[in-house]
């Protein structure tokens, strides 16, 4: 570990596809021992942040430290001391569970092992399905296994790309859990990526808010909320409102429309909306959403954009599950 | 929904040994293992394995089987004794099987990039070039399971077949090395590859101009001038030639081990490019 107490430090990290900038000088340190978060819409470069540093994707510019080993001089040595959990759940499905676990000691070249992956199985429960193909396991059995492969060889920091994409509201709370207390128990620093607002803002110790492959905002999640001393409002009519009207509401400090929908910055919407309601009296509000100082608001407050509208079409991963699900039978 | 638990707690004394040296025979073991059990819990791969170079021996070979010695003698210069044509095409057979086995691992290779699986073995300290050789030595592996079975059908089919053990070793070592450098190719071909056609489009490619271009199917002596000079370098002649002097004429000689010297050859160059090829090209995903 390098002794400034970082686990992951970049400066100026970069990465061309082409012509298209995805990760454009990214500064980047993370204390040994914290989850940090990487939040923003698909398409923002938080993967290819990652597959920069684990070594999958070549480093166009800058350069990038990882558990103390320069990721571009001495990749290997970084891949012996990560771990990584995919978005999409990537497992061998026609191998069992300990097959899964023996092939990941091979790769990561462990000779003393099966007493570590007994125990991590019992961590996570697994222990009984063991001999079972993981292609007859749940989705959230799934995940876990992914997470013991991702631990087996004692990384020092795991990196997990959206960990809980696609999954159900009760396996999302279980995933939670289990990424605090994997970060606690085992002392691993985590870097997670995610474009849901409550996830970063519930797991991370410090949050990167990244759009077009910068930085916007860096922070505990507390002080980027502190950044924005506003609330927004959102709201729909079903006649035709004109942006002077909305303006000339006292508390608004700024009007954007995006689509169909109002955004309206306001200094306190406990002030502002009976005067909004009798505005709009005779406009017919069909929709309306208060957003308190959240890291949502912190993204609004500097993109201009909410994150699951900003870039490209948010892809639908329960769908992409469904067909390699399928693909794979 | 299960839930964590919570009364277990891992010993921090369990630290893997890291000596800094960072091996590939433990990620190339573990690799070509994955192959093989995949393969064999896969008993439709192994199904089409076994029938594509049978079909070839009994309808192709059923073409010529009822010619009479005398008649297969103007064609084949020498017939062999036994049971004419069968005895003369079967170890044809078994050397342009080894042609197509690089499409398995060339379609696993595809398959690991598709579903992501390329990047949880390269996101481990393994190099492309040891995902590469352990994909191609799955492959000719793979490729082996259909020379039990071939001998054993020429054999139902009343074939006598010749030689002594040191004979069919070389034989057999003759098609490991075929069926290696070619696998070796067709993966160095696909490396980049994410498509699912491309082993199929690269099989017709490799296997149809070079299953012919060779003395596999018939003596090279009727062949037009140019397709003398492929079957000169083809690797598929040289197993082929190896393998009917032992099993067809039961002479092992010392052609026989400059087709074998030519034959390793063949595997290592094939091993060496396409090595170099593969840890450049090889695609994550």
């Amino acid at each position: 570990m390098t002794a400034d107490g970082l686990a992951i430090s970049a400066k100026g990290l970069t990465k061309h596809y082409g012509k298209l900038v995805a990760v454009d000088h990214v500064d980047l340190a993370v204390p040994r021992g914290t989850i940090f978060g990487l939040l923003g819409p698909n398409g923002a470069g938080k993967t290819t942040i990652i597959k920069m540093l684990t070594g999958l994707s070549d480093i166009t510019d800058g350069t990038a430290t990882v558990a103390g080993f320069d990721v571009a001089r001495d990749p290997m040595h970084v891949k012996q001391r990560v771990g990584w959990v995919a978005a999409e759940v990537i497992l061998d499905d026609d191998l069992s569970g300990w097959e899964n676990l023996w092939l990941q000691a091979k790769l990561q070249h462990l000779t003393e092992w099966k007493e570590r992956a007994l125990q991590l199985l019992a961590y996570f429960e697994l222990t009984d399905r063991r001999k079972d193909k993981v292609g007859t396991y749940s989705t959230g059995m799934r995940k876990k296994m992914e997470i013991a492969l991702a631990l087996l060889h004692q990384p020092e920091v795991i990196f997990m790309d959206e960990p809980t994409i696609g999954l159900d509201a009760n396996v999302r709370r279980m995933l939670w859990e289990l990424i605090t207390g994997v970060n606690r128990q085992f002392g691993v620093t985590v870097l997670l990526t995610s474009h849901y607002i409550e996830e970063a803002d519930f797991l991370c110790d410090h949050v990167a808010i990244i759009d077009h492959g910068k930085f916007v905002a860096v922070g505990t999640p507390s002080e980027l909320k502190a950044r924005v001393r506003a609330d927004y409002v959102e709201l729909e009519t079903s006649e035709a409102v004109t942006p002077a009207k909305l303006e000339a509401i006292a508390g608004v400090t700024s009007v954007r429309q995006q689509g169909s929908t109002w955004v309206l910055r306001v200094s306190s919407a406990e002030e502002v909306l009976p005067r909004l309601f009798h505005t709009l009296a005779t406009d017919g509000i069909r929709r309306i959403n208060v957003e308190k100082p959240s890291l949502e608001s912190v993204f609004i407050d500097i993109t201009g954009k909410k994150i699951d509208q900003a870039g490209p079409d948010v892809q639908d991963y329960r769908k992409f599950y469904a067909s390699v699900r399928r693909a794979r039978q | 929904m299960s839930t964590v638990n919570r009364s277990v707690s891992l010993p921090a004394s369990l630290v893997p040994r890291h000596d800094g040296r960072v091996g590939q025979f433990s990620q190339f073991s573990g690799l070509y293992a994955r192959e093989l059990l995949r393969t064999f819990r896969n008993p439709f791969v192994i199904v089409i394995t076994l029938v594509q170079p049978f079909m070839w021996l009994a309808f192709f070979g059923g073409i010529f089987s009822t010619l009479s010695t005398s008649e297969l003698d103007s064609f084949l210069l020498h017939a062999p004794p036994g049971t004419g044509y069968l005895a003369f095409l079967l170890p044809g057979v078994l050397s342009t099987g080894m042609l197509s086995i690089g499409m398995f691992g060339a379609m696993s290779t595809i398959q690991d990039k598709r579903f992501g699986f390329m990047k949880r073995i390269l996101i481990t300290p393994t190099s492309k070039a040891t995902v590469y050789l352990a994909k191609a030595l799955g492959s000719a592996t793979r490729g082996l399971v259909q020379i039990p079975v071939m001998v054993a059908a020429a054999f139902a089919f009343g074939v006598h077949l010749q030689g002594s053990a040191l004979g069919w070793a070389a034989c057999l070592l003759g098609l490991v090395l075929l069926g290696f450098g070619f696998s070796a190719l067709f993966l160095a071909i696909t490396a980049s590859s994410t498509d699912w056609q491309t082993p199929g489009v690269v099989s017709n490619f490799i296997t149809m101009p070079l299953m012919f271009a060779s003395g596999a199917m018939f003596p090279t002596t009727i062949y037009p001038g140019w397709m003398k000079a492929i079957a000169e370098v083809n690797p598929v002649g040289y197993s082929a030639d190896l393998a009917r002097s032992v099993m067809t004429y039961g002479q092992f000689t010392g052609s026989c081990l400059t087709d074998l010297g030519y034959l390793a050859l063949f595997a290592a160059v094939m091993m060496g490019v396409g090595t170099a090829l593969a840890s450049k090209y090889l695609k994550v995903e």
